[in-house]
């Protein structure tokens, strides 16, 4: 599985929306993700990835493709795939 | 007050309450460990501040909500420190909500970090004061006593971190170990401006007795106190830091109207 694939599975579970739904365009206002579920999904893609999305980056996703970018950028960056 | 030689953990310490705290006690000699979560780092700057000061600072990632990473944090302290003095239960986080929107997920996250988590430190802290006592201060809010608008959740969790208190101050009164708590009306934090913005809470300087808003070294300050032997006949409280607020509450009028 991709690490898009990967976050979108994430983002759905958490967010109880159908992963179909998530697209790269998809902000997290689109899917009703609150400021809760946006804190779930960090924390649990830095633990699937074993990164660390700072707060700071994490608040200049302005859609889902911004936050899957930044995560294949990472794990590329650490060698994790 | 000295804390020289002695072995502090601050919750959630490289930020705002946590931060003013860390820097109290390493200030009066103390050995600091700060914890962090989401904010690296503020924590590393911290634990560079606190270096400055000519004691030892060291900085551990972990989301108190999650129960394995405190089991793994302290055995960290327990391997590198082989001890406590003094556990401040810092860390917090929460849902801003009216009850009646509280769902499950926003009960479990708010409850386990500030709630739960506090539980398990003070277990796991305790241990490691084993044989030599220590002092346990936790951060609570005006919300516990207090209701205050969307914050139902964070509240409740607060009347449970005091309870929690009380019992810890008696059960662990037998091995020296001291434990309080400290809650602050709204303090000028980065996270006060979250609130602000969210509109969970008012700007009260112009209803303060006290004059000005309540200050992250106030909340330092009695914490400290609270962790020094002047302290040792306070068991198991709750001070209130709020510049008189919570006293006067039909005085809660604006100094121009």
């Amino acid at each position: 599985m991709t690490v898009e694939e990967q976050i979108r599975e994430i983002v759905a579970r958490i967010t109880h929306v159908d992963k179909g739904i998530i697209t790269r365009e998809s902000t997290f206002k689109d899917i009703k993700a609150d400021s809760l579920d946006i804190v779930q999904a960090l924390v649990a893609v830095e633990e699937t990835f074993e990164i660390e999305i700072p707060d700071e980056e994490a608040q200049k996703f302005k859609n889902f493709g911004d936050f899957v970018s930044y995560v294949e950028d990472r794990v590329a960056q650490e060698g994790k795939v | 007050m000295s804390f020289e030689g002695k072995v502090a953990l601050v919750t959630g310490g490289g930020r705002g309450i946590g931060q003013a705290i860390a820097l109290k006690l390493a200030s009066q000699g103390a050995d600091i460990i700060i914890n962090f979560f989401r904010h690296r780092e503020s924590a590393e700057k911290t634990a560079k501040d606190i270096e400055a000061l000519g004691v030892k600072a060291e900085t551990i990632r972990a989301n108190v909500g999650d129960p394995a990473k405190i089991d793994e944090m302290f055995d960290m302290i327990g391997n590198k420190f082989g001890r406590l003095d003094i556990l401040i239960n810092n860390a917090a986080s929460g849902v801003g909500r009216p009850v009646m929107d509280v769902d499950v997920k926003a009960w479990e996250w708010t409850m386990d970090i500030n709630a739960r988590a506090c539980l398990l430190c003070a277990q796991k802290a305790a241990k490691l004061m084993e044989g030599r006592g220590g002092k346990i201060v936790s951060i609570s809010s005006l919300g516990s006593p207090f209701v205050l608008p969307n914050y139902s959740i964070v509240g409740i969790s607060k009347a449970a971190l005091e309870a929690l208190t009380r019992y810890l101050a008696i059960e662990l009164a037998p091995r020296g170990i001291c434990v309080n708590a400290v809650a602050a009306s709204a303090v000028e934090t980065e996270a006060l401006k979250f609130y602000f913005k969210e509109g969970l809470v008012k700007d009260n300087r112009q209803v303060t007795p006290a004059g000005r808003m309540v200050i992250p070294e106030d909340v330092a300050n009695v914490v400290a106190f609270l962790c020094s032997e002047e302290a040792f006949m306070i068991r198991g409280q709750t001070i209130i830091v709020d510049g008189g607020t919570s006293v006067g509450p039909f005085t809660l009028v604006s100094k121009e109207s």
